[in-house]
């Protein structure tokens, strides 16, 4: 144990510079991993902790109505459901509202509740977390705390077609109405400006309920069946639900986005660093043969001379992890606050011993497993040969590109022998290319698809969009179409609404109606089969069909305002708006269901229309037929903004991690090879070779692989990458992903990245200036 | 008179080694001249080498000046140098230095190919002196690692001769060879230099010595003195008493 101590040492002493490389590399690993670790292990849980700590709901609901026969009956209907554990009934007022954020828009379902009331809840209580001395005003979800939203500062609500300001108190939270992501958003309000809002028209009156379940895992299926419930019994009254699973999953998508980022990232980088770890001893063994067999000669095992490598890597190995972790801490605070800007779940970073211990154990196993497997030949030395230095490890049978026959330039012809003559060092080169290219392919895919251009996005998150929706009253509706076809600022105009439904037999599903989809801006929307065309014809979300093993052609019972209709399965749809419980239905479709009550219509509107202005004239215009106005643009950029800066930050870290990596591995590679070759470079420059000449020839015999590997890498990714986009947005609800792959950034992305592997090589070689003839001819 | 291909003014060399100065060379005043077999002998550590080097521009003096036909080479940089011996150097060394992965006959095309692309007539210039050294075309596709160490030496002379040097420096390149092998190589040289070929050698050896016409003893960094022998010729005694009575007198 001792002298494989004493060893280790004199290997790390002699290859400092292997060793800071390996460092490094692991140390990145280290990084990612724990990163990851803490992500996956500890912040989803977060919104637990934090759920159990407010004693809040598994389901929410609110009923438009405040009158004490509709509670008593739905008191009755949770006391009857044996599922329920707790629930509370509150006072409330609930409208469909807008507010702007962050340069966007927020339209959700406003649920305001008095102050007082909502912390003194039993269950789904508020948790203040910032307030002011001021007495009169709104307290605002922490999630919309911003530079325009503050302590003193005035926000206006757009409630309907009426404007509200207040004075924002200070900010609270609430797990399961703390953000747009959960269908409801609750505020609240003094006692004054609660009377003030209850005595004008601007919100009616409504119930919020609030119920705990004995287990959590019911939370969808409680919601459907107590939605159904009080929808049946009081089909006029308007209704709002979420769940737990809901909620749970839509604060947690950029989470879910950089924990996957995060743990690719992690595996790559600790494959190139095993790899190059593996090459490391490989070239060790080979260098050292007859070092190696003088221990063996004076009474080495082969066992202690692989125990003092793995030592040797191990402790190297460990140590980096250990300042990656530490790293990671210090970086986890900024990618916390990035992340609480789309949970709205305030997380305090506290060390996590499973996630450290994890990391390191992940990172010991897999460098002990790499130098185990590649220090076996070791046992192969034999102390006599290996004395003679008469054992040449490379076989000369092949004479590589002959001078005397091939065409090539002298420099070229040298260096590929060079190439030919280091196979492992080509398969690092591989590997780390390959890997690298994935990220490039990536990079790419997210530059093209969701930061250059943010509409395949939208698409691929959203659903449908248009510039602008108009919520008409029913009533209206026929005057409100023939106004809009002849207003030329509008391009198209179709009927676009959602409402909730029920699949016979499964969950509630979220249905997208349209008059013709053949008029939808987004037509991948229904990725397989095809979109509904005929009333008895329905598409359904492919994820939801997976779960229910629901074909195409089938045939679907769904009920709504407490009637009944089948439909057949027309195609599939991803949206990831209802993290896959959609469906989508011809307005002919529905209405077998009932009548749509007030429709929405989007619109597409001439380029260059301001779509604020269009909607504030439309509502002037036709002030009796109009509920709401909605600037969808404006609406989807301003919850898109925090996916795409979210991904503009992956983007340029990994493009940035690559070029370390790629730096690292070629300084690792170019140092080996210039101590295996430095006899040979002596000799040539002793007969007339000029440094220049030689740095070149260095750097060329990477070429072919770096190439090579990096055109079929690129070619491969761009084939593969968008189903692994979609297997790793399957959570949300995709199932198929139709970037455009951007094929001009990859070639231009793939030239750099082979150009800067050769200048990096080039200037790792450098070192060959200080090789003389004269330093080989002294014998040094 | 003899054309001097090269000269040096007051070539001084020293190293400092553990921070004292050791000068190892000092102050030498030297000419060499055209198609002489000229012999560097001397003890172990007189500075042999060092010289040796610096003549071929394989290594820079400390202080004065080393003239190749019109260029002083003494202060060229790294580069210059290396262009220098390309063009104007061949080399022949004790530990042979071919290129292991390379074959023979591409150790000898990777030098003749920096200065002359054209294949054909490099091969034909290759296969000539492959025979002058009697290396048999089988051994030329082999690598170093399989041929026997005058073989080697042999090829490593066609390589320093495939740009038709000016001067062909050898440092002792039989000191690693057994004594048949050894006379070989040395006949090598010698019939090189018959046809007109400029050596400077450097050897321990009297038999090798007497190969030469010119003979330098270099002792404590100066050229103690100089002997000259005429055209060699096989077992010549009264060569060898010259050579012998010049040795002794100088301490050898
Ligand atoms: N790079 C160096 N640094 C320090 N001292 C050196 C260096 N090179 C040579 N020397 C010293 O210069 C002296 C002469 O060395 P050199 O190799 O020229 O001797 P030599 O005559 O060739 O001897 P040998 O017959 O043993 O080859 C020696 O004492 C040696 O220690
Ligand atoms: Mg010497």
């Amino acid at each position: 144990m001792k002298n494989s101590i004493l060893l280790a040492r004199s290997n790390l002493r002699t290859a400092k510079g292997q060793a800071a490389a390996i460092i490094v590399l692991i140390l990145l690993a280290s990084l990612m991993l724990n990163l990851w670790l803490m992500l996956s292990m500890d912040y989803r849980q977060n919104f637990d902790r934090y759920h159990d700590k407010l004693n809040a709901e598994h389901v929410t609901l609110t009923v438009d109505s405040g009158s004490s026969e509709m509670r008593e009956f739905l008191a009755k209907t949770l006391k009857k459901d044996e599922r329920t554990a707790a629930y509370s009934l509150e006072d409330s007022m609930h409208t469909v509202g807008l507010f702007t954020y962050n340069g966007g828009e927020v339209n959700s379902e406003f649920v305001f509740l008095e102050k007082e009331a909502a912390l003194s809840r039993p269950v789904g209580t508020v948790e203040i977390v910032e307030d002011s001395r001021i007495q009169s005003g709104i307290y605002m979800p922490m999630l919309y705390q911003s530079d325009d939203i503050a302590i003193g500062k005035t926000v206006e609500l757009s409630l309907g077609s009426k404007k509200i300001s207040y004075q924002v108190c200070g900010f609270f939270n609430s797990v399961m109405a703390g953000s747009h992501n959960c269908t409801m958003c609750e505020f609240l309000l003094t006692e004054d400006q609660y009377e003030k809002l209850k005595a004008s028209d601007y919100a009616p009156e409504s119930t919020l309920c609030s119920v705990r379940l004995k287990d959590k895992m019911e939370s969808e299926n409680y919601e459907a069946k107590l939605k159904n419930t009080m929808s049946a019994q009081y089909p006029a009254l308007r209704t709002v639900s979420n769940s737990y699973a809901l909620v749970s999953q839509s604060r947690y998508i950029s989470q879910l986005i950089c924990a996957g980022i995060m743990s690719a990232m992690a595996f790559f980088i600790l494959l190139i660093a095993l790899v190059v770890i593996a090459s490391n001893i490989v070239h060790y063994i080979q260098e050292n043969m007859k070092n190696l067999g003088a221990l063996k000669a004076v009474g080495y095992t082969s066992q202690q001379l692989v125990l003092s490598l793995l030592m040797q890597f191990l402790g190297v190995s460990l140590t980096a992890a250990l300042a990656g972790i530490g790293i990671s801490y210090t970086l986890f605070p900024s990618l916390n606050e990035m992340m609480i800007a789309q949970t709205g779940i305030p997380y305090e970073t506290r060390f996590l011993p499973a996630a450290f211990f994890l990391t390191l154990a992940i990172l010991g196993s897999a460098v002990a497993l790499a130098v185990w497997l590649s220090s076996r030949s070791i046992r192969n030395v034999e102390p006599i040969t290996a004395l003679r230095q008469g054992v040449r490890t490379h076989s000369f049978k092949r004479n590589h590109i002959p001078l005397g026959k091939t065409n090539m330039p002298l420099h070229l012809a040298l260096s590929m022998k060079t190439t030919f003559s280091g196979i492992k060092h080509n398969l690092t080169v591989c590997i780390t290319m390959l890997v690298l290219s994935l990220v490039v392919v990536f990079s790419g895919l997210m530059t093209e698809n969701m930061i250059r251009d943010t509409a395949p996005f939208i698409n691929l998150i959203v659903g449908e969009t248009a510039d602008s929706c108009i919520n008409v009253k029913a009533q209206a509706e026929q005057d409100f179409v023939r106004k809009m076809k002849d207003d030329d600022q509008v391009k198209k105009l179709y009927l676009y609404d959602s409402i909730e439904v029920r699949h016979a037999g499964g969950l509630g599903l979220m249905a997208m109606i349209c008059d013709d989809f053949a008029k939808a801006n987004n037509q991948e929307l229904v990725f397989e089969g095809r979109f509904p065309k005929y009333d008895n014809e329905i598409a359904i979300a492919a994820k939801y069909a997976k779960e229910q093993k629901l074909h195409i052609g089938e045939e679907i019972t769904i009920t709504a305002n407490g009637k009944k209709a089948s439909y057949l399965i027309s195609g599939f749809t991803q949206i990831s708006n209802n993290l896959g419980k959609d469906c989508l239905l011809t307005r002919a479709g529905y209405e077998r269901l009932g009548e749509l009550q007030n429709p929405s219509y989007y619109l597409n509107l001439t380029s260059g229309t301001d779509i604020d202005e269009f909607n504030a004239r439309v509502k002037q215009e036709m002030a009796g037929a109009v509920n709401t106005t909605i600037n969808i643009d404006a609406t989807v950029s301003g919850g898109v903004v925090v996916y795409v800066s979210l991904m503009k930050i992956i983007v340029i870290g990994v493009l940035m991690l690559s070029a370390i990596i790629i730096a690292f591995v070629l300084y690792l590679l170019v140092r080996t090879m210039l101590g295996s070759k430095k006899r040979d470079y002596g000799i040539l420059k002793a007969i007339g070779f000029t440094t220049r000449q030689l740095i070149l020839q260095t750097a060329l015999s990477f070429m072919p692989a770096v190439t090579l590997s990096t055109a079929v890498g690129l070619t491969v990714c761009s084939f593969i990458i968008n189903p692994l986009t979609a297997l790793f947005l399957s959570s949300i609800g995709i199932v198929k992903s139709t970037f455009l792959v951007p094929v001009g950034f990859i070639i231009i992305a793939g030239i750099g990245l082979i150009l800067f592997a050769f200048a990096t090589a080039c200037l790792l070689s450098l070192k060959i200036r200080k090789i003389t003839p004269k330093a080989l001819l002294a014998g040094e | 008179m003899k054309h001097v291909l090269l000269k040096t003014d007051g070539l001084s060399k020293s190293f400092s080694s553990g921070g004292a100065l050791q000068h190892v060379l000092k102050n030498i005043d030297l000419e060499l001249y055209e198609g002489d077999f000229t012999v560097i002998m001397g003890a172990s550590g007189a500075g042999k080498s060092t010289l040796l080097y610096a003549l071929s521009g394989m290594d820079t003096p400390t202080l004065g000046i080393i003239t190749f036909g019109g260029t002083v080479i003494s202060s060229l940089n790294q580069d210059s140098l290396a262009l220098f011996r390309r063009k104007h150097c061949g080399f022949v060394f004790q530990q042979i230095y071919l290129i292991d992965g390379m074959s023979v006959m591409d150790n000898v095309l990777s030098a003749g190919l920096l200065l002359c692309s054209d294949k054909k007539a490099l091969l034909e210039k290759a296969g000539k002196l492959f025979e002058a050294v009697k290396l048999p075309p089988e051994t030329q596709n082999k690598f170093p690692t399989q041929i026997s160490g005058g073989e080697a030496q042999r090829a490593g002379i066609v390589r320093a001769l495939i740009n038709q040097p000016e001067i062909l420096f050898a440092d002792e390149p039989t000191g690693a060879l057994n004594s048949k092998t050894g006379l070989d190589v040395l006949g090598t040289l010698t019939a090189f230099n018959q046809q007109g070929q400029s050596v400077v050698m450097v050897t321990h050896d009297m038999r090798s010595a007497l190969r030469g016409n010119r003979i330098l003893y270099l002792k404590d960094g100066v050229i103690l003195g100089e002997c000259h022998l005429g055209v060699y010729t096989p077992d010549d005694t009264a060569r060898h008493e010259t050579l012998a009575a010049f040795l002794s007198e100088m301490g050898w």
